[in-house]
């Protein structure tokens, strides 16, 4: 029997990738705003246009960037509401399990890779694991 | 010409900064909200006790030197530093206090944070 499929909660595909996004990744921030954004804040994100929007992120999900998955150890309050209604997302690899800011995701320390024009980046439940089969004595 | 007057904006429960006198000028007309749903409650109320323009930043966008105050929805590392970096202005929904790359740019002359629509007062 094959695990089930992770649940797609948020599909998006790069558009632009601001000169300030290496900075920041260095940093330990890794800032995505939809392609809406105002241009004062296209220096430093990483911009997008999403596929799949149907939830933010909870911790235990991962947030898949190219070919680098990132486990979610913490989210703020107000995550899902910037993410549906903006595309914005705060990426911290700051490896925190309570957040700093009420817009941060916390993932690993370290752990940001550097983002390109055409990436996908997802954001993924994983299934549940299936209940073990009972066995009879 | 229009006839502006002004509003103090002060800190919310758990914000920082401010408090923020705001007066539009013919120059700077613009109560910008750079927030998710459009017009934000509290750039509203500041634009009607001002006299000031409701304006979107997502919809469109306007030059630093025509907004009177940024309102933003901010969690705590973009949006909060991007105006104060240009001397803007800033009004945070969220209650959140200088944090991320920018911080260096938040100061109490120029961000508050925290704000709720009893916050905004007409002078």
């Amino acid at each position: 029997m094959t695990a089930a499929d992770p649940t797609e909660l948020y599909t998006t595909d790069v558009v632009a990738v601001g000169s300030l996004v290496a900075d920041f990744v260095q940093s330990g921030v890794l800032v995505l705003f939809g392609e809406q954004a105002p241009e004062e804040l296209h220096e430093f994100s990483v911009l997008h246009r999403p596929r799949v929007q149907v939830a933010g992120p909870a911790v235990g999900d991962v947030v898949v960037l190219g070919d680098v998955r990132l486990p979610v150890l913490a989210v703020g309050d107000v995550v899902a509401a910037n993410l549906l209604q903006l595309g914005h997302l705060d990426l911290k690899a700051d490896g925190r399990d309570v957040p700093t800011m009420p817009g941060d995701v916390c993932v690993p320390e370290g752990s940001l890779p550097a983002v390109q024009v055409g990436q996908t980046i997802r954001i993924l439940r994983p299934a549940p694991m299936p209940a073990p089969e009972r066995t009879t004595p | 010409m229009t006839e502006y007057r002004s509003v103090t904006v002060t800190k919310g429960r758990g914000g920082w900064g401010g408090p923020l006198t705001i007066t539009p000028t013919d120059d700077r007309p613009l109560i910008y909200s750079v927030t998710g749903g459009g017009i934000h409650p509290v750039a509203a109320r500041i634009a009607e006790l001002t006299g000031g323009e409701p304006f979107d930043g997502f919809r469109s966008s306007a030059p630093f030197d025509r907004i009177a105050v940024a309102v933003i929805d901010c969690g705590g590392t973009a949006r909060i530093g991007v105006y104060p970096m240009k001397k803007v202005l800033t009004v945070d929904v969220h209650s959140t206090s200088p944090a991320g790359p920018l911080a260096n740019f938040i100061t109490e002359k120029l961000f508050v944070s925290g704000v709720g629509l009893d916050d905004v007062v007409a002078l």
